[in-house]
């Protein structure tokens, strides 16, 4: 058979040519409903230009319940609005973060989608953060109709509020950049005037023009010192406060230094002038700093655009009455409706009902746990199966989340702290130079007080830091970029100084060695049918059920075959008919069997067993090799796991892992990394909201791309795309930057020890200064851009 | 070689003007998502797309 794939989404068509759109002339094949109502309602909107120029293939869609779009209207209540939607006159605004875009296009379909609805003031999409900005007016359409436009085609989007922090670093990233560029336009001026006042040393240069270029450098390089240098003076102020000299105190004495004595020399008309060495000098270091925050801003805007873990409003029961009220409005005592499907809003006990409560947020396993009368559930779960009615015990910062996220604050304030080289060597280095400097002033001026300030000012010139302040931050630029294009994200400074030393590895097993996914491993029949029509059946029985076993079945799918009157029992499985015969499938106790095995599922008609399927949790294709490449490079490998099943001795035995540490609470897990960090340095993987705490007290701490946010945001690294394999490379590039920092540094220092005795007995000509000056930061920055070719 | 005196402030002046265009642009948000911009040119015809869903439109009229 041909193998076809959709033309929304890309991914391969199981259900032949049942689903079809008609695009530019032609019937393209869809591989479910949801693509092609999506693909139908771009088509219908005339956004045809969405196929002709997106780069990568749309996301997958499933069809719209007509639930979940009803469940929209929650943000229309005036109370919840109020946390994130802007008003002014009659035009309210609101930031929305949107989920599956992919390129361009997309930002251009949502625009142009919305754009001509009736009462939309402005939107605009950006690809880069996934966000759109949204102006409308209040009395001709409402928030959750423009959420129901988007999710047409194909987008979820949902308000979110900007934190300060974001604002922050969005607004320091923009300074960044404006004093970059003006630092670069000028540098180009200063330079080519420089290149004339060269030339002049050679050939003869009338002494008036040679003054006029001077003048007009010294205007050029003005900005670039009062303006686009200010970081390097406010970093150096804070350190001198604190009372530890850092690199930047260093910097601002060249910076200002240089510049105060080329206009003394312009003006006095003898002298030496160094203005392109300076704005030159300050251009390269804001390079490079400028990079850095951009990393950082994008890590910290990803991980803060996934969705809140605790949901907006609740559905609260009084008299048998049921009202939708903000969540933020519950009280102690209030008793709940929590829906199947829906997310728990408040800690409680449940009153009344019994259900299977989702809590991967909280405990990263993915099975559900039955729960009957006076259990406890949790904000942030997910109710599976049956409404529960739930009285609120817990609110705000009292319930578990809010105590999960405080532990993994206070763990991350313990966090052991590693010294940068370069902080503490600049400490000294600046201390050294400040003396040398004094030193030599002084001298000069008891025996030729007449060229004291000359031969004091070319100490500090020649001596200036501009190598040795280029040496970590050029090599770390280069890193992060090899970084971002293999799919890491650097979420915290130090990184580089640490992935090196680390000797221990630790993983969590559900999510980062496995996919966090359970699937079919094997189907044994007792019975005449064969495998294929089992798999339909359980298929279609599961179709029904929003719990992760059922998702399982969900590729085996056949549309000609459905279930009718299925009913789900509570932690057993579900029952119903196909094609005439009555239908079980759950646990061995359900179809009264005596079979021990937790991760087998049974098929039963009603006479017979027909099918066992054994589900498995799904090993990423790369951790076996991710874990050989660990042990090769000497490192100790183990798995630290709160799942107490067999399941994660089979999975460690099946990727190499001996050392198993499994049925820990986040506590338990600290505990443990805490002894190992007693004898080497230690990395922790981890995706769960409950690794979060974990991850903060570990020595280095990834998270998956696909974690929660929580952890995402404790964590140092980001694995983006979930390969594993990424985390050896990472490895790699780091001990090779650790290596390149360290030449740079001998390098500079070298250079400096070097010039100072000169300097200091005034035996530096200018030009050999300027020119030794650009030279050892040249050699630096030549020296840390061999990083880029490295081979992964 | 005087007419430097006159060729540099002009050539200043163009400078001025550039960086005030950078500002311009770094305020307008222009540099905000690099991605949407450098092909935002392919897209933004709003002509062209009401003709496309008319074209859309008449064929689907067409169609048996």
């Amino acid at each position: 058979m041909k193998h076809l794939d959709c033309f929304h989404c890309a991914e391969p068509v199981l259900t032949g040519t049942q689903f079809t759109t008609f695009i530019n002339n032609e019937e393209q094949v869809m591989c479910c409903p949801g693509c092609q109502a999506v693909s139908a309602a771009i088509i219908d909107a005339g956004l045809t230009n969405y196929y002709k120029y997106r780069t990568e293939p749309g996301s997958k869609q499933n069809a719209l319940v007509p639930e979940e779009l009803s469940s929209f209207s929650a943000f229309d209540l005036p109370e919840v609005q109020q946390d994130f939607v802007h008003q002014s006159s009659n035009i309210s605004s609101v930031s929305l973060s949107i989920d599956g875009i992919t390129c361009a296009a997309c930002a251009w379909l949502i625009e142009h989608k919305l754009k001509h609805v009736n009462g939309i003031v402005k939107i605009q999409v950006n690809t880069t953060t996934e966000r759109a900005l949204v102006s409308w007016q209040e009395n001709t359409i409402q928030l959750s109709k423009i959420l129901n436009h988007i999710s047409a085609i194909g987008y979820q989007a949902a308000p979110y509020q900007v934190d300060e922090q974001e604002i922050k670093s969005k607004n320091n990233s923009r300074q960044f950049l404006l004093k970059l560029g003006l630092a670069g336009f000028a540098t180009m001026q200063v330079m080519m005037f420089a290149l004339a006042l060269y030339a002049g040393y050679f050939t003869d240069l009338e002494v008036q023009y040679r003054d006029y270029f001077r003048w007009v450098s010294l205007i050029f390089a003005a900005p670039v010192v009062f303006y686009s240098a200010q970081p390097f003076y406010f970093s150096a102020i804070r350190s001198i406060f604190s009372g530890r000299l850092n690199m930047d105190v260093s910097v601002s004495i060249a910076i200002l230094g240089a510049y105060i004595a080329s206009c003394i020399a312009t003006i006095n008309e003898n002298g030496e002038v160094y203005f392109e060495s300076v704005s030159m000098f300050t251009f390269f270091l804001l390079l490079g700093r400028y990079f850095e925050q951009n990393a950082r801003q994008k890590a910290s805007v990803s991980s803060s655009n996934l969705h809140k873990l605790i949901p907006l409003t609740a559905h609260r029961v009084t008299e048998n009455v049921t009202k939708e009220i903000p969540a933020k409005s519950l009280k102690i005592g209030d008793v709940i409706l929590v829906k199947p499907g829906e997310v728990v809003s408040a800690d409680g006990v449940i009153t009344q009902g019994m259900s299977s409560i989702n809590e991967a947020m909280l405990t990263g396993e993915q099975l559900p746990v039955s729960k009957g009368d006076r259990c406890e559930v949790y904000a942030g779960t997910i109710n599976i199966e049956q409404p529960i009615h739930v009285q609120v015990t817990a609110v705000g910062q009292d319930q578990l989340v809010a105590e999960i996220i405080r532990l993994q604050e206070s763990a991350s304030n313990n966090k052991p702290k590693v010294a940068l080289y370069v902080d503490s060597i600049s400490n000294y280095f600046t201390w050294t130079i400040l003396f040398v400097a004094v030193l030599t002033y002084v001298v000069w001026k008891i025996y030729w007080p007449e060229d004291a300030f000359w031969v004091t000012l070319s100490v500090l010139v020649a001596t200036c830091p501009c190598a040795l302040a280029l040496a970590t931050p050029t090599a770390v630029t280069c890193a992060t970029g090899i970084f971002t294009r293999i799919g890491v994200i650097v979420r915290k400074p130090g990184v580089f100084e640490k992935l090196p030393k680390i000797q221990h590895v630790v993983f969590d097993k559900t999510g980062t060695l496995t996919c966090g996914e359970l699937e079919i491993n094997s189907a044994e029949l007792f019975s005449a049918m064969n495998k294929q029509e089992a798999l339909a059946i359980a298929a279609a029985l599961e179709m029904s059920s929003l719990h992760p076993i059922a998702r399982a079945f969900d590729s085996y799918r056949d549309h000609q075959i459905s279930a009718h009157s299925t009913q789900s029992h509570i932690g057993l499985g579900l029952s119903g008919s196909v094609l005439g015969t009555h239908y079980k499938i759950g646990s061995a106790k359900f179809v009264n069997l005596t079979d021990s095995d937790d991760h087998a599922i049974y098929l039963h008609d009603t006479k017979h067993l027909i099918a066992k399927f054994i589900l498995s949790d799904s090993i990423r294709s790369d951790a076996a090799k991710t874990v050989k490449t660990l042990l090769a490079q000497g490192n100790r490998v183990s798995i630290a796991s709160g799942d107490t099943s067999t399941h994660v001795d089979e999975v460690a035995d099946k990727i190499g892992i001996t050392e198993v540490n499994k049925g820990l609470s986040p506590g338990d897990k600290l505990a443990l990394i805490q002894q190992y960090q007693s004898q080497s340095n230690v990395a922790m993987f981890g995706d769960g909201i409950n690794d979060a705490p974990v991850l903060a007290g570990a020595n280095l701490s990834i998270a998956m791309g696909s974690g929660a946010a929580v952890t995402k945001s404790s964590a140092d690294l980001i694995l983006l795309g979930d390969q594993l394999s990424r985390f050896t490379d990472a490895v790699k590039v780091a001990k090779l930057t650790e290596k390149i920092i360290k030449q740079n540094l001998c390098w500079a220092l070298g250079y400096n020890l070097f010039i100072i005795p000169l300097a200091v007995t005034g035996h530096v000509l200018p030009y050999v200064a300027a020119l030794g000056m650009s030279a050892s930061s040249l050699i630096v920055v030549g020296n840390s851009l061999r990083l880029l070719k490295v081979r992964l | 070689m005087s007419i430097i005196y006159v060729l540099i402030p002009i050539a200043m002046l163009f400078v001025l003007i550039a960086i005030g265009i950078f500002f311009w642009a770094v305020k307008s948000e222009q540099f905000d998502d690099l991605d949407r911009q450098s092909v935002s040119i392919l897209f933004d015809d709003e002509t062209q797309a009401s003709k496309v869903s008319k074209d859309q439109q008449s064929t689907d009229s067409s169609k048996p």
